[in-house]
């Protein structure tokens, strides 16, 4: 799989592109301290006053600037690894209790399994937005700047939050791709021969699960950063909400709470033309597109490398061919090394 | 008899986690997980159950408390004209898709697929922004202002939420309905039809499709949170006056658990009618 992927130019390229924007965002905090430019004011050439804020995009400020005078390009590129951090804490952790969960469930009989996917159906039709605003809106609201607690109380808050409301959904699935590799001819061959559910397990299970797994952390991925954006339109930002007179403020600047942020500065479709609203609303959209992206480069890779394992019709025919020519056709004759590799592989899973 | 008894029992098992779920707000205080607070809200929500008419809302408008339960019926009457609409017509529109994909030749084909797989990975907020940045460049250029933006308090927009959520929708299935057709094409029943001399419209008609139809439901269903997430957000961004903006403008416990109810319960019954009018045959080995 490794092998597909790093000859997948589009791989590449978004790949590139993902982390070179993290280690900006790395570097930014790093050399900068975290620092922000701010521009209150444009002026011509002729030192006259052209612009105040917020500013439009120009040669000076990339993506321009928003009322307080905050240049967007440097503000996006801060806020990345917050929304990417974010994002791959809660998918990583969904991944870990769901498989804790899920690994010993699926080895259980079908029955527990059927119960099990019937109590967590009720989790599947509400959207979880919905049900973590109700739940963290008493706690994130601060009406005044003062008042707010420790970053680490609020970040700890919304990530379990979120990773506990995902749990069902990234848990059933897990138990359901376990239960399809336990029905696996290798799986069957490892259980007969007497191996431990540890051993079979580590051994046969882990490895054909390791790509589904990649696979699910760019979907969790790209779920959580869908549930951070429904959440700041509605008002609830990451780390917190700050009441002001003029409206509410994030106490945290990623990418998802800018968006919510502008979008809340501006009346029914004022916001459309604004270039405040436009930029971390495109800056979303791409990084959404993109994380797709990369999944169905990883989909493609997985598919073709389970083809890779699949002997082809050619070969049997061959083989078929081969026996029917023989005086004795049930004997083993495999002429194809591929065959021999693929049931060899499919014997040690 | 053991297959109403087998649905019962589901369906009295999710009521249960429902009103757990519903009761899930009060578990959060004080940036703290507060268990107790969560026995105290389950046992509220259980109580509820025998007077769900005593439920109230604050209506801005009237400026007072209001009974929930007559005046959710109008909300829940825009939500559904809204997503049954848009899932009507993305249904209508993947399947000429699905028609034209079964059809064409192997250049057309890798084109058709590589756009579907493009469009899926587009995310909803974006045709959300799209649909109504159309819109109002067509006011702009045209002066034509027949298509609403955004609801107003008694006004209805369904136009645009439709279209936005129809997008969505279509492309979510494009991707599954191409896969799924290349792998049906061969299967041995198919093979065996196209040789005894069956037209290709008559393949996918009565062959290959009815052989989806069964496993199409059964992916939009496990999918359908992803879909009411997105009826959710383009509700509260378009001012639709439905069920999902009143939990938003109304974020309260016995709302959540009135409004679980009224969803699960259509679904449910879909679900029972669904795997029992689907002939066994259609069903295939899912």
């Amino acid at each position: 799989m490794r092998r597909v992927l790093m000859r997948d130019p589009i791989f590449l390229i978004v790949f590139t592109i993902l982390m070179g924007l993290l280690l900006l965002s790395i570097g930014n905090t790093i050399f900068r301290d975290g620092q922000v430019d701010q521009f209150l004011n444009r002026y011509s050439e002729e030192g006259r006053l052209i612009g105040i804020p917020p500013l439009e995009p120009s040669k000076d400020q990339w993506l321009g600037t928003d009322r307080a005078g905050n240049d967007l390009f440097q503000m996006m590129i801060e806020g990345f690894k917050w929304t990417v951090g974010i994002c791959a804490i809660v998918a990583l952790g969904r991944m870990a209790i769901g498989l804790l969960v899920g690994i010993p469930l699926a080895f259980r009989g079908a029955r527990l399994n059927r119960y099990f996917k019937i109590v967590l159906d009720g989790f599947l039709i509400l959207p979880i937005s919905l049900l973590a605003m109700m739940m963290l809106f008493s706690s994130l609201m601060f009406a005044d700047s003062t008042m707010v607690p420790p970053l680490i109380d609020r970040v700890s808050l919304q990530l379990t939050v979120f990773i506990l409301l995902g749990l069902p959904a990234v848990t059933l699935y897990l138990v359901t791709e376990v239960r399809q590799l336990l029905n696996r001819e290798f799986m069957v061959v490892a259980e007969t021969l007497g191996g431990s559910v540890w051993h079979r397990t580590r051994q046969h299970l882990w490895p054909h699960l390791v790509p589904t797994l990649v696979i699910v952390f760019m979907q969790q991925f790209v779920q959580t950063l869908m549930l951070l954006i429904h959440l700041s339109l509605f008002g609830v930002f990451f780390g917190g909400t700050v009441f002001l007179f003029e409206g509410v403020m994030p106490t945290l600047f990623e990418w998802s709470s800018m968006f919510g942020y502008y979008f809340k500065q501006f009346t029914a479709t004022t916001w459309m033309t604004s270039h405040m609203f436009l930029v971390p609303a495109i800056g979303l959209s791409l990084l959404v597109f993109l994380s797709n992206l990369l999944t169905s480069r990883l989909e493609r890779a997985f598919r073709l490398r389970r083809q890779e394992a699949i002997v082809t019709d050619e070969t049997i025919s061959q083989a078929e061919a081969a026996a029917a020519t023989l005086d004795e056709p049930f004997m083993l004759v495999y002429t194809d090394d591929a065959l021999q590799l693929h049931r060899k592989k499919d014997m040690s899973g | 008899m053991n297959w109403i008894a087998r649905k019962s029992s589901q369906f009295l098992i999710t009521c249960f986690v429902l009103i757990g779920i519903s009761a899930l707000p009060s578990l959060v205080g004080q940036l703290e997980f507060v268990p107790s607070n969560y026995w105290g809200g389950l046992q509220q929500q259980v109580g509820l159950l025998t007077k769900l008419d005593e439920i109230t809302y604050y209506n801005v408008t009237a400026q007072r408390e209001l009974p929930l339960l007559p005046a959710i019926g109008p909300l829940m009457k825009e939500t559904v004209i809204i997503f049954m609409t848009s899932l009507v017509v993305a249904v209508g529109f993947a399947l000429l898709y699905a028609y034209s994909f079964y059809r064409s030749g192997r250049r057309v084909r890798t084109v058709m697929q590589q756009t579907s797989q493009t469009l899926e990975m587009v995310p909803d907020l974006f045709w959300l922004i799209f649909t109504q940045f159309l819109a109002i460049t067509l006011y702009k250029k045209t002066g034509f202002d027949r298509i609403e933006v955004a609801g107003g308090f008694a006004e209805y927009i369904r136009f645009l939420p439709i279209v936005t959520l129809s997008l969505t929708i279509l492309f979510f299935f494009l991707k599954w309905l191409t896969n799924h057709i290349l792998q049906e094409e061969t299967t041995p029943f198919l093979e065996l039809a196209r040789a005894k001399g069956v037209r290709p419209a008559a393949l996918f008609w009565k062959h290959l499709l009815p052989n989806l139809v069964y496993r199409f439901y059964l992916f939009f269903r496990s999918n359908l949170i992803t879909v009411l997430s997105s009826l959710l957000i383009i509700e509260y961004l378009f001012n639709v006056q439905g069920i999902f903006r009143f939990i938003v403008y109304n974020p309260s416990m016995p709302i959540l658990l009135v409004i679980l109810f009224v969803i699960y319960i259509p679904i449910f019954l879909v679900d029972v009618l669904a795997e029992w009018l689907i002939p066994d045959a259609w069903k295939g080995g899912v």
